[in-house]
């Protein structure tokens, strides 16, 4: 099967954007996902259920109908509320949809890190006059790293592939890319390769985490 | 410098304090004793608020600091307070509690920075004269993993030390040593008894009590049974239940 330069060029730019929205994803996530973790474990009534009604509806739906709804229902919605619709891109809309869905998840990740941390951690810090914010910056969060490495390299790997659902909205990724190649030549071939990227994407994503993994396991 | 007065505790439906009322003198070193799940720990604990008491009061310094009824509070308390409470009481805890992920000077720099706001060379060059005190100086880069449990003790006192506290609490702290290691932490605690720091020790070490208390209180099942020197509890106890617990050590 010959693969001219067109074809390159149509998987590479996929590729790109897959790991765009990845990256995008899982940084601005993080913070998120941590503000929401620290939110379920405050004392405050108020924003612990506001948090867990959060975590509640982005684990609780498809990813694929989110990423839907933020691209189609958002400007109908605005359109409805205040007269004229806010339209976004579908880049945009897809990155929007996986950070808010991906910070439900790490949120639930980082909290159980936190949650995992010896209890005498809090008190010594307590003890020695810190406030509830210096024990969770510089005592508690760095204890995290190491525990919340596997689940975070989990989570990681888990979008990089289902950033192939926004091919739905119509966002050329890696997985669109290949099905257009495929569906319009009848090539089954494009779908391996396609397969093939995706591995060399995530394999290389498992290699970094195991090394931070390392990095972070030298004294604790 | 404490004092506590009519502290009652319940976890739940069990009482584990009733009706507690002692004071400790500056400079004075009290020894707790006591079998286990009498409340000499919680007793500790509360004192630093880590547990809070559901009736009495609790005067450091001469300062009203807890004032609690049905377990709520009766007069307001900031976490400011409480924060700075802390610092002005030091505390040892049997398990060490060190930062893992800091090194000893680390461990004990770390609170003189950030509640302090000492800068850091000036926290260091205390830290590493704290953990000269307790015979660590050489250990000051290390990690917590690669020291021994009377190591971290140690560090873990220089760590409370470095806070600079009137008073320091001690709950249990040899209780999870092996007995090498046991006599190195009390060679350094007797050093800062003599040195007139006001002390409150939790213990099962008996001989640390003979020897370095000023007083020793003999606690069982939530009561104070009977208090006084160390020749007057060990030698001559009044009550049959702290010669009853004596003749079991």
């Amino acid at each position: 099967m010959n693969i001219n330069f067109n074809q390159v060029l149509l998987f590479a730019k996929g590729a790109l954007t897959t790991i765009e929205l990845t990256l995008i994803s899982m940084i601005i996530g993080t913070f998120l996902g941590l503000i929401i973790a620290l939110g379920r474990i405050s004392k405050r009534k108020i924003i612990d259920k506001v948090t867990w009604v959060y975590v509640w509806i982005f684990r609780g739906t498809p990813l694929l109908l989110q990423i839907m709804i933020v691209y189609l229902a958002i400007p109908l919605l605005t359109k409805e509320i205040f007269g004229s619709a806010i339209i976004m891109s579908r880049f945009t809309s897809a990155c929007i949809a996986l950070v808010l869905n991906t910070a439900a998840y790490l949120a639930e990740i980082f909290r159980a890190g936190i949650l995992s941390i010896d209890k005498g951690q809090f008190e010594a810090s307590k003890a020695l006059g810190m406030t509830s914010r210096q024990t969770m910056i510089h005592v508690i969060i760095p204890q995290t790293y190491r525990r919340v490495l596997p689940p975070y390299a989990n989570e990681f790997i888990m979008i990089l592939k289902d950033t192939s659902l926004v091919s739905s909205i119509g966002l050329a990724e890696l997985y669109r890319a290949s099905e257009k190649l495929s569906s319009s030549t009848g090539k089954w071939e494009y779908l391996f390769i396609a397969a093939g990227i995706y591995l060399l994407l995530t394999s290389v994503a498992t290699r970094i985490f195991s090394k931070l993994e390392k990095r972070y396991s030298v004294y604790i | 410098m404490i004092k506590c007065e009519n502290i009652d505790k319940f976890f739940g439906d069990l009482q584990v304090l009733n009706n507690i009322t002692f004071e400790i003198k500056p400079s004075e070193v009290v020894c707790v004793i006591g079998p286990s799940g009498s409340g000499k720990s919680t007793l500790l604990r509360s004192l630093n608020h880590l547990e809070r008491i559901t009736k009495g009061k609790i005067y450091i310094d001469g300062e009203l600091v807890d004032y609690r009824e049905n377990d709520k509070d009766l007069m307001k308390i900031e976490s400011q307070k409480v924060t700075e409470l802390c610092s002005e009481l030091g505390m040892v805890f049997q398990r060490f509690n060190l930062f893992p992920h800091k090194t000893a000077l680390g461990n004990v720099t770390m609170s003189p920075m950030l509640v302090r706001g000492t800068p850091k060379e000036e926290a260091e060059k205390n830290g590493l004269e704290m953990l000269e005190s307790v015979g660590l100086l050489d250990k000051a880069y290390e990690y917590p993993s690669r020291l021994s449990g009377g190591q971290q003790q140690r560090v873990a006192i220089a760590r409370a030390l470095a806070m600079e506290p009137k008073i320091m609490l001690f709950d249990e702290p040899t209780s999870a040593l092996d007995p090498e290691l046991v006599g190195e932490v009390l060679e350094v605690m007797k050093a800062l008894a003599l040195s007139g720091m006001t002390m409150m020790v939790v213990t099962h070490e008996m001989n640390f009590a003979k020897e370095v208390a000023d007083r020793v209180i003999f606690m069982d099942e939530g009561i104070i049974v009977e208090e006084g020197t160390p020749k007057q509890i060990f030698d001559k106890p009044k009550k049959e239940r702290t010669k009853a617990f004596l003749a079991r050590i």
